[in-house]
């Protein structure tokens, strides 16, 4: 087989990768916020329950956590993801949801702690200025807080961004036909194994682009040094 | 100007030569392995193939076969078990002599190895739940559909007329298409009727049932050689052999194959 439709095909299988890597992205960096708020609330029982949703997502693999939303629906409460009214009779569209939202979830507690990691390192003084300035809570955290923790956990966001990327990889197991999926279809249908091997230059490629924007980022917001 | 050409097509002559001395094989596999006194077949572990019994000893269909084929070869049969994605690869690096293992014969793995003789059936089969009361191919033709992506299941999807209707969406391996069955995300799988065989009834697969009426295309297994080894024609005789004197037929017996053994005797 051509070295040039191995590509055209892997790049289809990418197409997918990079679909959910940016939807995930894209949902799980609010969400996050959310989960964030909610663990440094002063609510007792929210903060417990978040704590605890967070501390369970973290403490269990992202492969099983995909195999629970694909499957338990319709193991134990008998209403198989694949026949949800929303997703119009489409099983990719279904599967390509479920994967999605499993990663959401795990993303989101991730960065939901990096979050309060960023939050609860500006000094209190700062909430205090402002406050002697007249600012209500809401505008310290907006106008004051916010870009200092931007800055802040930029890095560690971007490790977990770069992760990411390379985690999408487990959407093969629940039928998601991302590059990784088409590679193994290759080997069983074609019987080439290179391609297998091929996909990590692709990741590669796509983890340099990254790398580049994020460092450009951080560069832009050096200007904020403390 | 003649003396260039010439020397040019001396070159290439040469070249093509030694290419094909380093490509087209010309030591003797049988030469190699009589040498050893061991042909390494490379399986894996595969009931009815070759599995394990309680006490822990090798057994199974091919395990036997193999046995009587090495005896009359004279030589010792070592099972090597291989990655099976890895097999092509572990052949051609002489790490095994031989893929003996259920293995379909299908003109890609042509390019790969040499085939002998076929020496059983096997087929895919449609899987599904008892309950959801489906018969045949038509009444698949509105539902979900899966296999293993790149299978021969997902060949025989394309190649039904009844069952290429209907939504189909691959799955990475059998096991998995099978959990697509189980939590309903799939109406009806198609996989290896040796796999449905030992799934369906079983454990979590208790409510899965193989449609007895509908018919997919039958493959074949034979034993994969390197290309252009001259093992293939030396077992082919013993294959023979074996047919003749009720050999084979009774270890197909022994293992509940003897319907499959047939089929391919009748091919």
């Amino acid at each position: 087989m051509l070295f040039w439709d191995v590509t055209l095909q892997l790049l289809e299988g990418f197409g997918l990768t990079c679909l959910l890597f940016i939807s995930t992205l894209v949902l799980a960096l609010p969400l996050g916020l959310v989960f964030a708020f909610g663990s440094m609330s002063k609510t007792k029982p929210l903060q417990f329950i978040t704590r605890g949703f967070v501390y369970i997502i973290r403490g269990t693999p992202l492969l099983l956590q995909l195999m629970i939303v694909v499957y338990l629906p319709g193991i134990v409460f008998h209403h198989p993801l694949t026949k949800w009214g929303i997703f119009g009779g489409n099983v990719e569209v279904a599967y390509f949801c479920g994967a999605l939202a499993a990663f959401v979830i795990n993303y989101a507690c991730y960065f939901s702690e990096i979050y309060r990691g960023g939050i609860e390192n500006i000094p209190r003084g700062q909430y205090e200025a402002g406050q002697v300035l007249g600012m209500t809570k809401r505008q310290v955290f907006f106008k004051v807080i916010l870009l200092q923790v931007f800055k802040n956990i930029l890095a560690p966001i971007s490790n977990e961004t770069i992760t990411l990327v390379k985690d999408t990889a487990l959407a093969r197991s629940v039928a998601v036909a991302e590059i990784f999926f088409v590679s193994y279809e290759l080997l069983s249908l074609k019987n080439i194994i290179w391609p297998l091997f091929y996909t990590g230059v692709f990741y590669l490629v796509f983890n340099t682009i990254l790398t580049i924007l994020f460092n450009k980022l951080e560069k832009r917001l050096s200007y904020f040094r403390s | 100007m003649k003396k260039r050409v010439l020397a040019i097509i001396c070159a290439a002559v040469m070249l093509l030569g030694t290419l094909c001395m380093a490509g087209c094989g010309a030591e003797s596999d049988w030469a190699a392995i009589e040498e050893n006194g061991q042909l390494v077949i490379g399986i894996t572990i595969y009931d009815p193939m070759n599995y394990y019994d309680d006490a822990g000893n090798l057994i199974g269909f091919d395990t036997e076969f193999a046995n009587a084929v090495c005896e009359k070869l004279g030589v010792e049969a070592k099972f090597q078990i291989i990655d099976w994605k890895m097999k092509e690869t572990e052949l051609k690096s002489y790490n095994i002599d031989c893929i003996w293992n259920g293995l379909t014969v299908n003109e890609e793995r042509k390019l790969d190895m040499d085939f002998t003789q076929s020496y059983l059936t096997n087929k895919q089969v449609v899987v599904a739940k008892a309950s959801a009361g489906y018969t045949d191919a038509a009444s698949l033709s509105g539902a979900i559909l899966s296999a293993e992506g790149g299978s021969a299941g997902e060949t025989a999807i394309a190649a039904d007329t009844n069952l290429s209707k209907a939504t189909y969406s691959a799955s990475a391996t059998q096991t998995d298409a099978l959990l697509a069955l189980v939590s309903g995300n799939a109406d009806a799988i198609i996989i290896d009727y040796t796999l449905a065989i030992a799934s369906c009834g079983t454990g979590a697969y208790a409510d899965l049932v193989i449609l007895e009426g509908v018919e997919l295309a039958d493959e074949e297994y034979a034993i994969g050689f390197r290309v252009g080894s001259d093992m293939v024609e030396k077992v082919d005789k013993i294959i023979d052999q074996l047919e003749k004197d009720g050999t084979l037929a009774a270890i197909a017996e022994k293992y509940g194959l003897t319907e499959r053994y047939e089929e391919a005797q009748n091919k």
